[in-house]
């Protein structure tokens, strides 16, 4: 009897076993699937163009062929604009997550600790943004900056996302459980609204306003769209705009595109693994989108 | 008075102080998203180009009968809708394995979010470029593609051919957004208490029965967050299909509908054709997010 329970013992074992050599190999197989173009990326930008497209491909490098590099920071005409390309990401992604995170602080404090008349229809209102995607509006907006005459400048850039309704949201889901003792204490002890907005409400939300400015940051670092329809100048492209318009050149090859493209990469892949748990957090806080 | 009903004041105070807090916020709004999108729906109605001066003519509904009839408007719809389903199913299938995958080890759970979440934070114009090289005739994709298949030497026309491209941008954003909803499932995943797995351990379940018993109930309000959030951003995608037309993919088997909106008001210059299409996708993205809403109100799980 016991030996029989013995060899059915050993067979679920084994059985386990197998489930868990697979799970890793699928895991690990998946991993290098998805991280084989970013590498890919980083060791093509170091090779000449012919090695590139080269059958087999070799993945470590023969030599450190820093020209791509030099290429793509000079510009196929020399003017070195790139610099200033990526600095103009630089100033817009940052602009706009600080006023993001400021007003979405205000908004969801007002929303989350004061009462008043038509609060919860206001609430709903700048939930309803949610819905408008910004490809339907794009059109009117730009027709709007034309208006104003800020197309082709940073005002242009940044307008339109000053704050958006997620921001608002978060905050406002981050400052609800924030107790009304330790505010109205503050308000006995003579402390303006907006003093108390400064001294207790920010100094205490500072994981949640990190992981929305590193979101804002991110999403705008990454915007196409609307960069490509307000600029018209070299001098006020954004990274994404410099890499279609140096895709297209004549001088391009393949060495330079991913010398281009990790330049671009880099310092969000270091703010990346450096804060990794702000991003993890903001991709969790979707999911937690109750109330 | 003041001094006879204090509270009354300060709540009129603190109400005041409320509407000044979001004062910003929603004038932003209205001037950032309820203006533009009651003007798209205004524009839309009326024969307006881009750069104009003469005033736009009303036209009423023209600009949308005349969508309904272009199968320039229709294969949009195609694309976007091909291109939604074919990366969503694939990329809520693949999270949510990868999630329940990654829970069960005991070592490395770190390493693997950071891994696979680590193509979402690169921007989607260089995730393009680098796949733009990859599809290249001589690249890593064919190599790829002949060593799985054992088809040496074969070039799979992965930008040239019109089944081939659309393939090839579902397979960019999959490979940029499958760790993101990895991250989310995750999240569903750890919300799920443990002492439910105790309590079916001692019943007698094993491991594919709590998968099928408890796991996949339990994560249907994540499975539906996931569904809805993927499927809204596939609808809007722009930056993949944009690259590739640049980089010489041809454009009708791929021409999203953002694409066509993009190229209608700004290489065509129809600024009323471009607002109905805009309303279109609003209406149905709206659609969307009303299901949405719906579905996670009726499936709010407390344990």
């Amino acid at each position: 009897m016991s030996y029989i329970l013995q060899g059915k013992k050993n067979e679920i074992n084994r059985q386990s076993l197998i489930i868990d050599i697979f799970i890793w190999a699928f895991l690990i197989l998946a991993a290098l699937f998805i991280l084989a173009p970013t590498i890919f990326m980083f060791t093509a930008s170091l090779m000449p163009a012919n090695d590139i497209l080269k059958m087999p491909y070799r993945w470590i490098p023969k030599g450190l062929y820093l020209q791509n590099y030099w290429q793509g920071i000079r510009g196929n005409d020399g003017s070195f604009i790139y610099i200033r390309n990526i600095l103009n990401s630089l100033i817009v992604a940052s602009a706009v997550a600080a006023t993001t995170v400021i007003f979405s602080a205000l908004a969801g404090f007002g929303l989350a600790k004061y009462y008043f008349k038509g609060r919860t229809l206001v609430f709903m209102l700048i939930m309803a943004t949610m819905m408008i995607p910004f490809e339907a509006i794009m059109i009117p907006l730009y027709l709007v900056t034309t208006k104003l005459g800020i197309q082709d400048s940073y005002a242009g850039l940044i307008a339109p996302f000053l704050v958006n309704a997620f921001g608002v949201f978060l905050m406002r889901q981050y400052f609800i459980t924030f107790p009304d003792e330790i505010l109205d204490a503050a308000r006995i002890d003579g402390a303006s609204e907006l003093m108390i907005f400064r001294t207790i409400i920010l100094p205490n939300s500072i994981p949640a306003m990190a992981t929305l400015a590193i979101l804002t940051f991110k999403a705008q670092w990454d915007n196409l769209l609307w960069p490509l329809l307000v600029v018209q100048s070299e001098e006020m492209k954004t990274i994404p705009l410099y890499i279609v318009k140096f895709m297209a050149e004549k001088h391009t090859d393949e060495g330079a595109m991913m010398a281009v493209a990790a330049i671009a990469s880099i310092p969000i892949l270091i703010v990346f693994f450096k804060l990794s748990k702000y991003f993890l957090g903001g991709a969790a806080l979707y999911s937690s989108r109750k109330g | 008075m003041s001094k006879r009903i204090p509270t009354y004041n300060i709540e009129r105070k603190k109400a005041r102080w409320g509407w000044i807090f979001v004062a910003p916020t929603l004038i932003f709004f209205s001037l950032f998203s309820f203006y533009p999108i009651f003007n798209a729906l205004y524009t839309s109605l009326f024969k307006k180009k881009l750069l104009s001066l003469k005033p736009p003519d009303f036209i009423g509904l023209s600009n949308y009968i005349y969508l309904l009839k272009s199968p320039d408007f229709w294969n949009s719809m195609r694309a976007t809708v091909v291109f939604t389903l074919g990366t969503f199913v694939p990329l809520l299938i693949f999270s949510l394995i990868f999630a329940i995958f990654i829970m069960s080890r005991k070592r490395f759970q770190n390493f693997f979010q950071i891994a696979y979440y680590s193509p979402a934070v690169l921007s989607s114009v260089v995730a393009a470029v680098i796949w733009l090289i990859i599809f290249d005739p001589r690249g890593l994709g064919n190599q790829w593609l002949n060593l799985i298949m054992n088809t040496p030497g074969i070039d799979h026309k992965w930008l040239a051919n019109s089944v081939m491209v659309q393939m090839s941008t579902m397979l960019v954003y999959f490979w940029k957004y499958v760790g993101y909803f990895t991250i989310i499932f995750i999240v569903g995943l750890a919300s799920i208490p443990h002492s439910i797995y105790e309590a079916a351990k001692i019943d007698g379940a094993n491991d594919w029965k709590n998968f099928w018993y408890i796991t996949l109930p339990l994560l249907k309000p994540t499975t539906i967050l996931v569904s809805i959030i993927s499927m809204l951003q596939c609808l809007r995608t722009f930056s993949t299909q944009y690259l590739f037309t640049q980089g010489g993919a041809p454009l009708a088997p791929i021409n999203v509908i953002t694409l066509n909106i993009y190229y209608t008001a700004i290489r065509d210059h129809r600024i009323g054709r471009a607002s109905a299409m805009s309303i279109i996708l609003f209406v149905i993205m709206l659609l969307f997010t009303w299901v949405q809403f719906k579905s996670s109100r009726a499936d709010e799980i407390s344990y």
